[in-house]
Order: structure tokens, then sequence, then C-alpha cells
């Protein structure tokens, strides 16, 4: 007998960016895409991104970002809007709950993750 | 970066790499499933009948308590469940533990055989939390 399909999905990647290892691990929930970012092996900073319902009318939708947990800046919130836009998008407007722990925290980088997180996509 | 002999290899340790471990026990008649993610200095725990994502709580041993400090960051703050675990699990392993329950806290004798049923799971794989 085959082993039973987990009921939670994830997927991991792994890469060195600019020397700095870096992890990305996607985990599918039915009401949430749990995504960990890290450059130090930890959760970090939780940060919740959930789509705005009242924007369904509007060709841009918008996003509303909290910091569940860690330092609230206002850099997480940029980064968090800007790598979790498009998995929300994808995964039927699913809200993203992230943990973010960057060394750097650059466009590149941020680019490079990004390409990360579509290539572990559990939605 | 310190010039010791051992520093980056004692870095690469410490991060190491995110490991995820899925099991699923029957327990008063039906399916329970635990996801398992383990990090440097902690883990996260999911435990559900179906895949979704209620609540979460986080917990941290503290110098100044023998009982680890805990925190919900979503969900019911009413339901102190996912909490409490999170607490025990982290005064067990004395690492950072993020826990997620998705079961009807109603049970609590469900309650217990889960709790009962990550103990045993941790002595049978100490390596994946």
């Amino acid at each position: 007998m085959m082993a039973p399909q987990p009921l939670i999905k994830s997927n991991q990647a792994e890469r060195t960016i600019n020397g700095l290892p870096t992890q990305v691990v996607c985990t599918e929930f039915s009401n949430y895409i749990f995504i960990v970012l890290t450059q130090y092996g930890k959760i970090g900073t939780l940060v919740s991104v959930t789509p705005d319902t009242r924007s369904g009318d509007i060709s841009v939708p918008m996003f509303t970002s909290r910091v569940l947990l860690g330092k609230d800046e206002p850099l997480t919130h940029v980064y968090a809007k800007n790598v979790a836009t498009f998995v929300s998008q994808e995964s039927g407007n699913r809200p993203v709950l992230l943990g973010l722990s960057l060394k750097d925290n650059g466009a590149q980088t941020m680019k490079t993750i990004k390409d990360m997180i579509k290539s572990c996509q559990v939605w | 970066m310190a010039a010791m002999e051992n520093g980056e290899c004692d870095v690469q340790e410490a991060l190491g790499s995110i490991n995820v471990h899925n099991f699923t026990e029957k327990i008063l008649e039906q399916n329970v499933h635990f996801h398992v993610m383990k990090f440097g200095g902690g883990f996260f725990l999911w435990v559900g009948s179906n895949a979704v994502l209620s609540n979460l709580a986080v917990s941290i041993s503290s110098k100044y308590d023998s009982m680890p400090l805990s925190t919900l960051v979503m969900g019911d703050t009413s339901d102190t469940t996912a909490s409490s675990l999170s607490q025990r699990l982290a005064k067990k392993t004395k690492k950072q533990v993020f826990v997620s329950y998705n079961l009807p806290m109603t049970d609590s004798n469900l309650t217990l055989l889960v709790e009962n049923t990550i103990k045993k799971e941790m002595e049978l794989h100490p390596d994946k939390f």
C-alpha cells in the first residue's frame, strides 16, 4: 500500500543568493497560504497579507498587511505585500501568512525569492 | 566573520534545512492529521482534521519564569487550546513552538489524546521536532 498523501501540502526550495543560503517553504491551507522566507533558518517576523474584499470591482486589488509577531517596520509591509500579492491572486484570493527573516532585503534578492516561491507553488 | 576553525561549520549547522514531517493518527474514531515544520531553534506544529488554519499560538521559554511565555497571534482569543499546548511543548522542548490547533475545543479528552500522540511522536522521531 502506498503511503497516503499528507493532508497539508507543502513544498520547499533552497538556493544561495549573493552567498547567503536562502530557504523558502510554501504550505497550503484551505483558507491560507503559509510562506516562510528565511536566511536565518527561522520563521522570524510573522505578517499576514489579506486581500481587501471591497476591491472586487476595481482592476487593481488592495491588500492589507499586518505584523502579527515581531518588529513592525514600514519596510516589512512593503516587502510582504510585494512578495505575497501574486500568491494571493493565484490562489483564489486567499490571505497569505508570511514568515520573514532575511539578511538581504534588496530588490534583486526579492526577485530571486519570488522565483523560488513560484518554484514551490502549492496552490 | 570570526576566525574560528569551526565558525562557518557551526553557522551552517545552526541554519540547517527546514524539515517537514507529516503524520496521521486515528483518535476517537476520527483521523487527526499532524504537520510539523522544524526550523532553527524551534518548530511549527499544525493539528487538524481538515486543512484549515484557524488560529496560531507561539511560546518561548523565559529565564524569569518556569512556564514559557505564550501568545495567540491569530484566531479566537477565548480558545486557549493552541496557546496552552504550545506552552507545554515549549516547556518540554525548550524551543520556540508555534501551534495551530484546529479540532473542536469542546472535547478535552480529545485534546489530551492529541497531546499524548504528539509526545509519543517526539519520542519516536526526536529529530523531526
